[in-house]
């Protein structure tokens, strides 16, 4: 690859700002170039210009000063609009909007019939572009119909059915669940290395950026660092300075190496284990084990406690397209628990959620339902019950409606839910539904204080309009909507799912102050492992429907197998202790950074001493 | 609440008429309902209703599923059978109650005018139930065609209807997600008088048009990306192909037109008396 010196995109002190706001430059003077056949990741926060960079390269936004080459084309000439297009390809973030048809070949077709490619060749570039994002199967299918990684792939496919040599991911794994990611990466990664693509890979995901071969980091409209990851990763105290976290990975090794180890600066949990293990050896110790972690208590009164006993639910119900969607779940989650809900899209999460605050009713608690006559001799059907505290929502009489201020639930995305004229009044939205006699004062008090909880000044934010706030203010606009109703039990749906690495951790923070001060119990949906085991007391693992295990993070992960069988990721850490007991090195920790470190630091120090 | 529109009625089976050439079922469905308007008297009526029929059998979609469409236009089928059958004027009295008279022509023109309007939603029935709403695009699209002479921009509204298609259940979903997020919030969208609902529907509706709005955008700038610019130098990859089955259909309409037209000049011929007591006026 290094043989080709070919340069072909050229940045050169490029400007741009968009209408409306002149003086902020969203890139300000930005020198870059793309080497043919180079895999580039880009990343920076929110705001710090990717997309516009992205946008720039094909001539969707026009730059205010300095020159781009896209193959010694000036983009800024309007003759080379089409040309350039044709050659570089975007993909975008949300799959749904990039697609034009309602069958997957015609969707793919559509790009090369718009440069009027002949009939017999649209069909031929169809099935190498599905067969190289492996999804020929699907050639007639209905994209509505498809998985979130699957769709995404059918967008790639569309863009390089145009035959590209560049292609542009704009930040395109963001709303995808890790399996949907994985699938997508790894097509990028096969056109890279088999089809010498030049690929610029957007991203949040610091793991991502590692796959590359150059990472360039961007702040605020400027690019801060270029080089490996290895190299950008070194650099860890000045990422956090652009708003960036460090890869997981390379946060352990800092702190260990902080307290006296000497860990390589490598990039993979295997690596980092056999560095690890050779540090321990160079010490001596050639077998170790730390003591069990125990599992953390939980002060409970058990007055609210949520239990789901043999739910089932199918979809559509009587119709041809009868899914079932929830298997004989039973689950007990305590009053206080910090509790979270793991497994695929499609396994059933939402629905589970949805049960409990009635959003979805049981069968008994709806209106017409009529108990069944039971024929003699035939087993009495196991009905599904729910009780939350003192509600039990089998009962038509329950009060459904104090139940739903009781128990908080936030969708996914929930900022795609505002609609009022200001922060404020969409906030109180809830609280007037809930509670119709509280006076003025009353509102605003908890309106002020749901607000202050969120992290956003009141005085400041009470009379805008949501929509001109940032994405992460948003979604604390719709967060305060929810919790203003003071819920016992909060309910999130991927709370943190399409944020920058430092918004998912205030986020996080967010989360955990809410669970302290606010609400007793705190349940999160998430298919981040890390982000579960982080936070989490104990969490279920749903997957076709059925909770197929629910325990504490340390007990689940341990021996991943048991996961990765279900397709689902392994904690970083339980796979650096995986690789680690290789060695005979057993270290037993609760799945969170810190408890590793320290157990690590304990053996490691322990000899010693 | 959205959970029981599913969209379009297409019936997924295959057969003679699924797979026939959706252009054809057009035109074919445009001869029948002329053919349904031409009819004057009942014979005429009844080789429409023996055409309906063939093509039904050989549709493989249940009756019932062809019936079911009946259901949306039955209120209006009653109300105008009960006035055309209450003030259709006619020479022989039945019975009268006041301003109401009931004449044997009023009876006789209201059972023809209820026939003809069911065999013609039976019709409509059976192309969407054997035609995907890709396929009628196709169709539209292609038929259109000659109206490029005209400037007229068939490939845009090709691609709009194309575009509506394709968001419909994505907008569906999102309008159940928000339905779902407003109800947790404390929403109640099924009590309370009309204006009280329609007030409801607010938080709904100003989420979703604001969505609506941001997938255009990013739907324009991903179709710009993919060099989309306007029909100019644009090939097509998706081609209808006519076939035998399609020749059998058109045979089959040309004559039913050239039998209802024929049955119309000499119903008076067949079987007299009996034509004579159900004549339309």
């Amino acid at each position: 690859m290094a043989e080709i010196e070919e340069n072909i995109i050229k940045f050169e002190k490029v400007k741009f700002s968009y209408p409306g706001s002149e003086n902020i430059y969203a890139l300000n003077g930005v020198d870059l170039t793309v080497r043919k056949g180079e895999f580039l990741s880009v990343i920076g926060h929110n705001g710090s210009g990717k997309s516009t960079l992205a946008r720039l390269i094909n001539g969707l936004l026009e730059a205010d000063g300095g020159k781009i080459e896209v193959l010694g084309m000036n983009v800024a000439e309007g003759k080379n609009s089409l040309e350039i297009r044709k050659h570089v390809g975007i993909v975008f973030q949300n799959p749904d909007n990039q697609m034009v048809a309602s069958i997957v070949e015609d969707d793919v077709a559509f790009g090369p019939e718009n440069i009027g490619i002949e009939r017999e060749e649209i069909g031929r570039r169809i099935e190498w572009a599905l067969k190289a994002v492996g999804m020929e199967k699907y050639r007639t299918s209905t994209p509505s119909r498809l998985s979130g990684g699957q769709k995404q792939r059918i967008a790639i496919a569309g863009v390089l059915a145009v035959k590209p040599e560049i292609l542009v991911l704009d930040e395109s794994t963001a709303m995808l669940d890790p399996k949907g990611r994985r699938e997508v990466i790894e097509v990028v990664k096969r056109l890279n290395q088999e089809e010498g693509m030049t690929v610029i890979l957007i991203t949040h995901f610091m793991e991502e950026a590692l796959l590359a071969d150059r990472t360039v980091v961007m702040n605020r409209g400027e690019i801060v660092l270029s080089g490996t990851p290895e190299e950008i990763f070194e650099n860890g105290d000045k990422l956090e300075a652009y708003n960036l976290c460090l890869p997981r990975i390379t946060g352990i090794i800092n702190t260990l190496n902080e307290n006296g180890m000497n860990v390589k600066n490598v990039l993979r949990a295997e690596e980092l284990a056999v560095s690890i293990a050779e540090n321990f050896k160079s010490k001596g110790i050639d077998r170790a084990a730390s003591p069990k972690a125990e599992d953390p208590a939980i002060k409970s009164d058990h007055e609210f406690d949520i239990d789901i006993k043999n739910l089932s639910f199918t979809y559509s119900r009587k119709s041809a397209f009868a899914t079932k969607a929830l298997k004989d779940i039973d689950l007990h989650i305590d009053e206080g628990e910090f509790f979270g809900i793991i497994g695929h899209t499609g396994s059933g999460k939402s629905t589970l959620i949805q049960h409990l605050n009635a959003l979805i009713k049981l069968p008994q608690a709806e209106k017409r339902y009529r108990k069944k006559r039971v024929k003699k001799g035939q087993p009495q059907p196991v009905s599904p019950s729910i009780t939350i505290g003192s509600y039990d929502l089998t009962q038509k009489k329950c009060d459904f409606k104090s139940l739903r201020a009781d128990v908080g639930m936030v969708f996914q995305y929930p900022e795609y839910q505002l609609f009022a004229e200001s922060v404020f009044s969409d906030v109180e939205f809830g609280l007037k539904n809930f509670k119709k006699d509280l006076s003025k004062e009353q509102i605003e008090e908890a309106v002020r204080s749901s607000i202050e909880m969120v992290g956003l000044d009141y005085n400041e934010v009470k009379d805008k309009s949501p929509f001109d706030l940032s994405g992460g203010q948003k979604r604390r606009v719709a967060i305060a909507g929810v919790i203003v109703t003071r819920p016992k039990i909060l309910i999130l749906d991927e709370p943190a799912a399409g944020l920058d690495p430092l918004g998912k951790k205030e986020i996080c923070a967010l989360l955990h102050k809410l669970h302290e001060e606010w609400c007793r119990t705190v349940i999160i949906v998430s298919h981040d492992m890390d982000e579960i085991a982080e936070n989490c007391t104990r969490a279920v693992v749903v997957s076709d429907g059925r909770a197929v295990a629910c325990d504490t993070p340390s007990n689940l992960f341990s021996g991943g197998a048991s996961m990765r069988a279900l397709g689902l990721d392994v904690p970083l850490t339980s796979v650096i202790c995986e690789e680690l007991s290789r060695f005979d090195i057993n270290i037993n920790c609760n799945c969170t950074v810190k408890d590793f470190t320290d157990k690590v630091l304990e053996v490691y120090g322990g000899k010693n001493a | 609440m959205l959970n029981d529109v599913t969209f379009g009625q297409y019936y997924p089976v295959k057969s003679f008429v699924h797979k026939s050439d959706p252009r054809i079922k057009l035109l074919a469905l445009i001869a029948y309902i002329v053919a349904l308007f031409l009819a004057k008297n009942f014979y005429s009526l009844a080789i429409c209703f023996v055409v309906v029929s063939i093509a039904i059998i050989f549709s493989r979609v249940p009756l019932g599923s062809v019936l079911r469409s009946i259901k949306a236009i039955i209120v209006l089928l009653i109300f105008t059978a009960i006035l055309n059958l209450f003030f259709h004027g006619g020479e022989h009295l039945l019975a009268s109650w006041g301003i109401i008279k009931i004449y044997r022509e009023a009876i006789i023109f209201t059972v023809f005018f209820v026939f003809r309007l069911f065999f013609l939603v039976m019709g409509s029935a059976l192309l969407t139930l054997t035609t995907t709403p890709v396929e009628l695009t196709d169709g539209i699209e292609s038929l259109l065609t000659p109206l490029k002479w005209i400037r007229f921009p068939v490939h845009e509204l090709a691609l709009i209807m194309s575009i509506a298609l394709r968001f419909i259940p994505t907008l569906i979903d999102e309008t159940n997600r928000i339905i779902s997020a407003q109800k947790a919030r404390g929403a109640d969208f099924e009590s309370g008088n009309i204006f009280k609902r329609i007030k409801a529907i607010v938080p709904v509706l100003i989420p979703l048009l604001i969505s609506a709005f941001r997938r255009a955008e990013e739907l324009g700038d991903a179709m710009d990306a993919r060099c989309y610019s306007g029909s100019k130098n644009r090939t097509k990859y998706k081609k209808l192909k006519l076939s035998w089955r399609d020749l059998i259909i058109t045979l089959l309409f040309a004559s039913l037109i050239t039998g209802v037209v024929l049955l119309n000049i000499y119903a008076d011929r067949i079987f007299p008396e009996i034509y004579e007591f159900i004549r339309l006026s």
